[in-house]
């Protein structure tokens, strides 16, 4: 159900996105965060904050907007155009909806109203394996402990853990799963960087018998396994919106490029064999940015389990695989200067690549759409 | 009338699964072809009683005026059904340009005779030298007394054996400086003295199309669409639809169908290469249903479409393509069999679906075309 105030934090969201996406991107500055492998500015995670766009999703009574996805992916997408590397649906979707979903307990609205403001910043720590798109082979053990765990085990794939200032942990106890907080400086967490394509970079989180107190259970058994696969879904519709405003940006370069290298002594976008490609790609732009407003808007409506990971799915499946055809032929249409590190072509690259690996690529997607459609038909017979 | 959109969607699916299972001919589900007219005459009678025969038109026009969802969810269950594609043209095509471009006596006039199907149209647009390059047609229409006199010839008109009314374009100003401007837009009777077809058979042995030879035919003042020489506009404003209509997942879903109980009756689902590429096609449409919403969603607003909906045609028709290459490739060596195949405890044609999807990349414009369209008026590159 939305409201007229809604409608109109909706419209000044708008608003502010479509300012910040007219400065256009500050690319000088996303080559300098990329040499250093840290995605965050503090500087420039403070003005999302301002601007609230930190607390789009959550809840008014911890100082956010309360609005849904169709929202967040607005500001995704303007993120994403102007390649914004720090970690948006890390944080403010991922760890934000893993918090709203969790038990409502102090620490939870602690970090939730803190990840608003700008003050903290949370991160969920769930894969173990590649492909392990619903985050559920957890080998991480968390065992009873004076009223708390013991946590071991190892995370993987962490995107935002170089300014984290704790995680959201996924371990079982007896063979149910807990949500748990383990600040990233407690005994026994260890953080180790992984460098990716795009300068940013992946969190190792290893824990080595942490002692996690009762209080930091966020969430325990059928209520976390939840809370992670809705937060996940989300994130991975988010993440789309992210690539949707990646595959624009590159392909506006593309076909503004065409415009004006002449070649034979006319413009490269006037020869047929070149305009024929740009359409093929726009129609991929398109049908993506088509899927994303229909997932988001479907997954806003709160449908079943099986029904949100599909739609999830398909969005993340569509917008990985258009973003890396429409940034990879970006460097083609370049020519050799799209070769170059000086080209920006290749800033919209790598943040595709990264995107899309992330949170499962296409092809993991494309596997769990298919085992949950065969589900869903078995359920129908 | 009841409120289709403000019923829950799935309860839509149920009414309309009920009555496309029990209601539409036991023998002609999943016909191999397009359904004459008197196949098909009383399934559209009582599709039009039900009030169920112009699903995306306007309520007050006497349609449904469903909703995105609501629309594909219609398609969905006709194609489930294995309902055949009717001589659709007015449903389709001359319904909404009449909306959008005729006058009150046009609308009052044909509108309820299509929804009845006592006006069955067919399209005069194509000649034998004016393809892709339409407006480079020469049939010609002179003003004499109160009547257009038409002389010329159309071809590659879909079911104009079946029709009673054509819409033509036609010449009306040779004197004009571009070969764009000086074409009108008519409406003519089919039984007028002058008119005589010849059938066509394609490729697939079906006679589904015909060359139409216009010798001095008549057609009154009064049927002309919008203004004298400007018919260019209201052409591509119907080409809008038509490309709409193409676009629309409605027969590519037709093929998946049979893929998929083929892959079933096979058991081809437990080759892992076999089902990624069912999936990526699968996915494929599901993601064609969602452009083709923002879509409806313009026309049921009465916005103009736009250059851009030419996306949807290539999009919808090169996925039918691939669906209908996947289903004989996963037929191995049933593949070469014409007519229904008995395989498994399935009966599957396994070629129709090749067939009907080859003329989807030529006709309504080629595919090579929608992509100089989109080209030049959406991506704005150079000519």
């Amino acid at each position: 159900m939305t409201t007229s105030k809604d409608n109109s934090h909706a419209a000044l969201l708008a608003q502010s996105v479509g300012d910040f996406v007219k400065r256009g991107a500050d690319l000088p500055r996303v080559r300098a965060l990329a040499q250093t492998h840290a995605e965050f500015d503090r500087e420039q995670w403070q003005q999302l904050a301002e601007l609230g766009w930190l607390g789009v999703l959550a809840p008014e009574s911890c100082g956010g907007l309360g609005l849904g996805l169709a929202e967040a992916a607005i500001v995704a997408e303007g993120l994403g155009r102007a390649l914004t590397p720090e970690p948006y649906t890390a944080v403010a979707v991922l760890a934000a909806r893993a918090l709203e979903y969790s038990a409502d307990t102090p620490l939870r609205n602690e970090l939730l109203s803190g990840l608003v403001s700008g003050e903290r910043i949370p991160v969920v720590a769930c894969h173990e394996q590649a492909d392990d798109v619903a985050a559920t082979r957890i080998a991480t053990t968390a065992t009873p402990f004076e009223g708390g765990f013991r946590v071991n085990g190892q995370k993987q794939f962490v995107i935002g853990a170089s300014g984290a200032d704790g995680y959201i942990v996924s371990a079982e106890a007896a063979g149910e799963p807990q949500l748990l907080w383990i600040p990233r400086d407690a005994t026994g967490c260890n953080t180790g960087l992984i460098p990716l394509a795009d300068g940013r970079s992946y969190g190792t989180v290893t824990l080595k018998d942490v002692a996690v107190p009762r209080d930091h259970v966020l969430a325990s058994g059928k209520a976390a396994r939840g809370a992670l696969a809705r937060a996940l879904d989300h994130a991975a519709a988010i993440a789309s919106a992210e690539l949707v405003g990646v595959m624009k940006s590159a392909h506006e370069m593309s076909l503004d490029y065409m415009k004006t290298r002449v070649q034979f002594g006319k413009a490269i976008g006037s020869f047929q064999a070149l305009q024929h490609r740009a359409v093929d790609l726009y129609i991929q732009q398109e049908l993506a940015d088509a899927v994303l407003r229909e997932v988001v808007a479907q997954l806003d409506a709160a449908p079943d389990d099986n029904t949100r990971a599909l739609y999830a799915s398909r969005a993340k499946s569509r917008c990985a695989e258009a973003a890396l055809a429409i940034t990879r032929a970006a460097i083609q249409f370049h020519g050799a200067i799209g070769f170059t590190e000086d080209c920006d072509v290749g800033l919209y690259v790598k943040r595709a690549m990264t995107l899309s690996a992330w949170l499962g690529n296409g092809r993991a997607h494309r596997v769990r759409y298919a085992q949950l459609a065969a589900q869903a038909n078995r359920e129908a017979a | 009338m009841s409120d289709w959109n403000g019923m829950d969607d799935e309860a839509f699916r149920m009414e309309a699964r009920a009555f496309f299972e029990s209601e539409f001919p036991r023998e002609f589900r999943f016909l191999p072809r397009r359904m004459r007219w008197h196949e098909c005459r009383d399934w559209y009678l009582k599709l039009s009683k039900k009030g169920w025969i112009a699903p995306n038109w306007p309520r007050e026009h006497g349609g449904m005026g469903l909703s995105p969802t609501k629309l594909l969810i219609y398609f969905e269950e006709t194609e489930r059904a294995g309902v055949g594609r009717m001589p659709d043209q007015g449903l389709t095509m001359v319904g909404p340009t009449l909306i959008r471009f005729g006058n009150d006596a046009q609308r009052a006039y044909f509108l309820p005779k299509i929804i009845a199907g006592d006006a069955i149209w067919c399209q005069g647009y194509s000649e034998p030298n004016a393809g892709s390059d339409l407006a480079s047609l020469r049939t010609e229409a002179v003003l004499d007394g109160d009547d257009y006199v038409i002389n010329g010839s159309k071809i590659w008109t879909s079911m104009a054996h079946d029709a009673t009314h054509i819409y033509v374009l036609a010449r009306t100003d040779k004197q004009a400086k571009k070969k764009q401007e000086g074409i009108s837009f008519l409406l003519v009777d089919m039984k007028t003295p002058g008119i005589t077809l010849r059938t066509i058979r394609n490729i697939a042995g079906h006679e589904e199309f015909c060359q139409v030879f216009f010798d001095n035919v008549r057609t009154p003042k009064k049927n002309l669409v919008g203004e004298l020489h400007k018919g260019w506009t209201i052409a591509k404003g119907l080409l809008g639809f038509e490309r709409l209509n193409i676009g629309s997942p409605r027969r590519p879903l037709q093929a998946l169908e049979k893929l998929e109980a083929l892959a079933q009756a096979r058991g081809l689902l437990a080759d892992a290469a076999f089902a990624e590429r069912l999936t990526q096609l699968k996915l494929d449409l599901a993601d064609l249903g969602s452009l083709y919403g923002r879509y409806v969603e313009r026309a049921r607003r009465g916005e103009a479409l736009g250059q851009d909906v030419s996306m949807l045609k290539v999009w919808s028709m090169e996925t039918y393509q691939r669906l209908s290459e996947l289903l004989i490739e996963a037929a191995g060596d049933y593949g070469a069999i014409d007519g229904e195949v008995a395989m498994g405890d399935a009966s599957i044609d396994v070629l129709s679906a090749f067939y009907n999807s080859r003329p989807g990349t030529i006709y309504g414009g080629s595919n090579e075309i929608q992509r100089n369209i989109l080209a030049k008026y959406v991506l704005n590159l150079p000519s």
